[in-house]
């Protein structure tokens, strides 16, 4: 039975709005990006028939909507090319940085689909239909995302002797 | 499947499968970096947990239904529309009437409908003011215990309207469900009306300040406004 679009935004609200957050990287932005999503989402829910599509379903809407404001206004964060993500990585201060500093320096190309694994819980099947490419380039994706987090993030032991040397 | 296989499969993220746990269960070595993987995993989640706002998920309930309410205002106003055009002449005749009678739109009164058209969502999702902190707010121009008597108050914010603080209500009343925008700091020495995208306004003169009252019935917004003007 599909469930009423109230009972949707109140199970979903909190990930929509951390997924909309990692793509405008905006408080204030993401707030609006929901918003906008769910309306055009009311307004469409007659056309969803499958009630296990829903939660793609929205998570798709979001990002379509945060494309729309992209197209509207331009890029709302620098957009950094795939390709310096390594440059990135070695720049970066090993021992300064947290889990969400360092998800922050992450290209959009990459937290995207992370977002969508970690916060949407989806498939790399279900993220390549909703990002429209290839199973294999999501998995590449998500692969160099998270050696690039794994490299960014200082491991525990580490900063633990760094602490104890001090 | 082999240790090459599990550490392909495990960078990628994806939840386990059986073979993978087969594997894992046989290899003390890809079992520690299945370990290692998990905590990461947690650490990543909690990463990407960036706080949401409060009632974040109620807030965005309430806009909706308050876009319904709008839609259905806007509904209504379109269907009395297509049934004025079929009376024809006559009801033009009297159209023109009441246009004359009612003199031009007014700018306050085509802003208080700008502002439904385009603000008032989002006047709702920056979220209500607690009722005794509104009651004070209120009390010097229209006290919220006036409104009560005439409808459901459903919403009271503070909001920036024409260079200054005004309050914005969302009011229910049996008919309708009509917008009030508070403007403490307004003084309007006479009545002013002004019709606009399905819309109509009604802005009056308060003991301190003004209101503009705003909804998609003429006939209801003039007797929301002769109920406050009447202190009813």
């Amino acid at each position: 039975m599909m469930p009423s679009f109230d009972e949707l935004v109140r199970a979903h609200a909190g990930d929509l709005y951390r997924f909309a957050y990692w793509l405008s990287r905006d408080r204030q932005l993401a707030e609006d990006i929901v918003q906008e999503a769910l309306l055009r989402g009311w307004k469409a829910l007659p056309r969803l028939k499958e009630p296990r599509a829903a939660k793609s379903w929205l998570f798709s809407i979001v990002r379509n909507e945060h494309l729309r404001l992209i197209a509207r206004n331009g890029p709302q964060h620098d957009s950094i090319d795939a390709d310096a993500l390594e440059i990135a990585d070695e720049r970066a201060n090993p021992f300064g940085l947290e889990m969400r500093d360092a998800i922050e320096a992450l290209p959009v190309a990459y937290a995207e689909p992370l977002a969508l694994q970690v916060l949407g819980g989806f498939s790399c099947a279900e993220i390549a239909r909703m990002l429209e490419m290839s199973e294999g380039a999501v998995m590449t994706r998500l692969t160099r995302a998270r050696q690039a987090m794994k490299r960014m993030v200082t491991p525990l032991d580490a900063k633990q002797q760094e602490g104890g040397r001090k | 499947m082999n240790c090459l296989d599990f550490r392909r499969a495990l960078t990628t993220g994806e939840e386990e499968t059986g073979a993978m746990r087969v594997h894992r269960l046989g290899c003390v070595f890809c079992a520690d970096l299945f370990r290692e993987q998990t905590a990461f995993d947690a650490a990543l989640r909690s990463g990407l947990e960036v706080p949401v706002p409060a009632d974040f998920a109620g807030r965005l309930v309430a806009s909706l239904h308050a876009q319904d309410a709008v839609a259905a205002v806007q509904g209504t106003g379109r269907r009395r529309f297509l049934a004025a055009a079929a009376i024809g002449a006559g009801a033009f005749g009297i159209g023109t009437g009441l246009y004359a009678w009612f003199g031009r739109d007014d700018p306050m009164a085509l802003a208080c409908i700008e502002f439904v058209m385009k603000e008032e969502t989002k006047s709702i999702m920056m979220g209500a003011m607690p009722r005794a902190e509104a009651a004070a707010a209120l009390e010097a121009s229209l006290p919220l215990a006036r409104l009560d008597r005439i409808g459901k108050v459903m919403h009271v914010g503070p909001c920036p309207f024409q260079g200054a603080t005004a309050y914005h209500v969302v009011l229910m009343v049996p008919q309708d469900k009509v917008t009030l925008l508070i403007m403490p700091d307004t003084r309007l020495t006479a009545r002013a009306r002004a019709r606009s995208d399905g819309m109509y306004a009604s802005v009056l003169p308060l003991r301190k300040g003004s209101v503009g009252v705003v909804g998609g019935s003429a006939a209801v917004v003039e007797s929301v406004a002769g109920a406050l003007r009447s202190g009813a």
